[in-house]
């Protein structure tokens, strides 16, 4: 179990610092966690805090019962993570295999003849096996990306960490990455971070949403989809009309009696045909930032 | 868990640092072939194991650590920052070691007269002392800048400056800081001093470096 409480993570000093993180408080348990928001949210640095790799500047975080403000316990931490950065950098000139077996070494894992063939077994999971012997440098991005995912499991990790694994994928591999994620999340903690809602909407009970540095809602994706009731509707406008700056326009579509807008916003006031609509998820998380500058209580 | 292998540390080592420090050593040599001058051998001889050697090294130092794709993977496992520290700035070590001895051997080998550095012993310590104190030079100025040309930078700086004024850094207090006494004034009596000095400060910076490197956020 996660326990954060109170964490906040400042770069910089004086005029020029930068609030990252303002005052998070989250527990996630055992299963698939996840964490949207936009890009500078805050995202990557509370993965990289819970990696070990950033320190926070105050707060406290348990990561199952290890203190990770301290040196013992980031050690401890370390040993049962497993980390996909949102940055994947890589040895390319090793094939898949070498990599996936160097960081298994990295991450202790000593009896030649299991590392060989857990690292068989991971290449095997994340679909590999017959590019095993390649050099990572022919590989397409999805392909690397699956290498990343791969030098995770290694070492069988009580906590995953993956930040915005499905960037870059496309969409046949984007589903093939969540179900193998769901699959991993069976027996342990794993956090997705992404700024993708659908890839969450597919893969989580559990969810987070951040945004600058603050925890805008925080329960399961129907909880959220509640809380988005009554502010989302459709609208059909003719000629050059459109809707009033109040609302935020998530989708349109142009049909014969006109444009057809998807809106979302606290009300439809002067639109009389306006029609209420059942939200989705990326309803909820528009919903969700345009309150983003007042803390919103939802669950 | 020893969380180590020799196999892949040579394995992501970069090629560029493998060819730089020989295309030096190549260049001495065919240096030395040509002018082919008894005197001016011993020159170049002491040239490039006392003075090329520990510059190619500080400048390898400077980017054996930060100059890793893989960096912020490799800072989310559990090993040391002492390993880190290590398994790189040994490597490049090993690699001038290599360079300087056969370079000796060459050198050697033509009949070159290596008597006025001393005994075998101050021969090796007059490339070992300079060579260990520009990596350490070269490692703690990158880590603590965060970036590869601080460190490259300070080692050129530093090594210029003191190949300049090397005779009135002979003569003062300088002298313990004085990296190339070994090769270049051989007979100063300080020179023992000198030698135990540069080792200390070279453990001072490297102590340095793995205390920063704890502080990995910096580095990503």
């Amino acid at each position: 179990m996660i326990e954060i409480t109170g964490l906040t993570k400042t770069y910089g000093s004086g005029n020029k610092s930068v609030n990252a993180l303002n005052g998070v408080d989250l527990q996630i348990n055992s299963g698939m966690f996840g964490l949207l928001g936009p890009n500078g949210a805050g995202k990557t640095t509370l993965m990289r805090i819970l990696a070990g790799i950033v320190n926070p500047s105050s707060g406290s975080i348990r990561v199952n019962g290890h203190d990770l403000t301290t040196e013992a316990g980031k050690h401890a931490v370390k040993s049962m993570l497993g980390y996909l950065p949102q940055e994947l950098g890589m040895y390319t000139e090793l094939t898949a295999e070498q990599f996936v077996d160097y960081m298994a070494i990295l991450k202790g894992l000593d009896d030649s003849r299991k590392r060989s063939q857990r690292v068989a077994e991971v290449l095997e999971m994340v679909g590999l096996r017959e590019v095993a012997k390649r050099k990572i440098k022919g590989f397409s991005g999805g392909m690397k990306r699956r290498v990343g995912i791969a030098q995770a499991l290694v070492n069988d990790p009580k906590m995953l960490i993956v930040d915005e694994p499905t960037a870059g994928l496309d969409p046949e591999e984007r589903i093939r990455f969540r179900n193998l994620l769901v699959n991993l999340a069976a027996d342990r903690i794993v956090l997705l971070s992404t700024h993708i809602v659908e890839d969450i909407g597919q893969t989580c009970r559990d969810l987070a949403v951040l945004a600058k540095g603050k925890i805008l809602f925080r329960g399961s994706p129907a909880e959220m989809l509640k809380a988005t009731e009554g502010h989302v509707w459709t609208l059909t406008m003719s000629g050059l009309e459109k809707p009033n700056h109040d609302l935020t326009v998530v989708s349109m579509l142009h049909l014969a009696e006109g444009t057809q807008y998807r809106l979302v916003g606290a009300n439809v006031n002067g639109y009389s045909n306006a029609q209420p609509t059942q939200p989705g998820l990326e309803d909820g998380y528009v919903w969700l930032m345009k309150n983003s500058n007042q803390q919103v209580e939802f669950a | 868990m020893k969380r180590f292998s020799v196999k892949y540390t040579l394995l992501t080592y970069r090629l560029d640092q493998l060819w730089f420090p020989l295309a030096f050593w190549a260049f001495f040599v065919i240096l030395t072939l040509l002018l082919n001058d008894q005197e001016l051998n011993f020159n170049i001889a002491r040239a490039y194991i006392g003075v090329a050697v520990p510059l190619i090294g500080g400048f390898m130092a400077a980017y054996a650590i930060l100059d890793d794709p893989a960096i912020e993977l490799r800072f989310a496992t559990p090993i040391r920052a002492a390993q880190i520290l290590f398994e790189r700035t040994l490597l490049i070590f090993l690699i001038q070691g290599v360079c300087a001895l056969a370079f000796i051997l060459f050198a050697l080998f033509i009949g070159v007269d290596f008597s006025a550095l001393g005994d075998s012993l101050n021969l090796q310590l007059s490339w070992i002392v300079p060579t260990i104190s520009m990596i350490a030079l070269g490692t703690f100025g990158a880590i603590l800048g965060a970036q590869t040309m601080i460190g490259s930078f300070l080692v050129g700086l530093v090594w210029i400056i003191e190949v300049i004024i090397r005779d009135a850094m002979a003569v003062n207090n300088w002298k313990y800081a004085y990296i190339f006494m070994g090769i270049l004034n051989p007979e100063h009596p300080d020179l023992v001093s000198n030698q135990l000095a540069l080792f200390a400060a070279s453990a001072a910076f490297l102590f340095f470096t793995w205390l920063l490197l704890h502080k990995q956020e910096r580095y990503i």
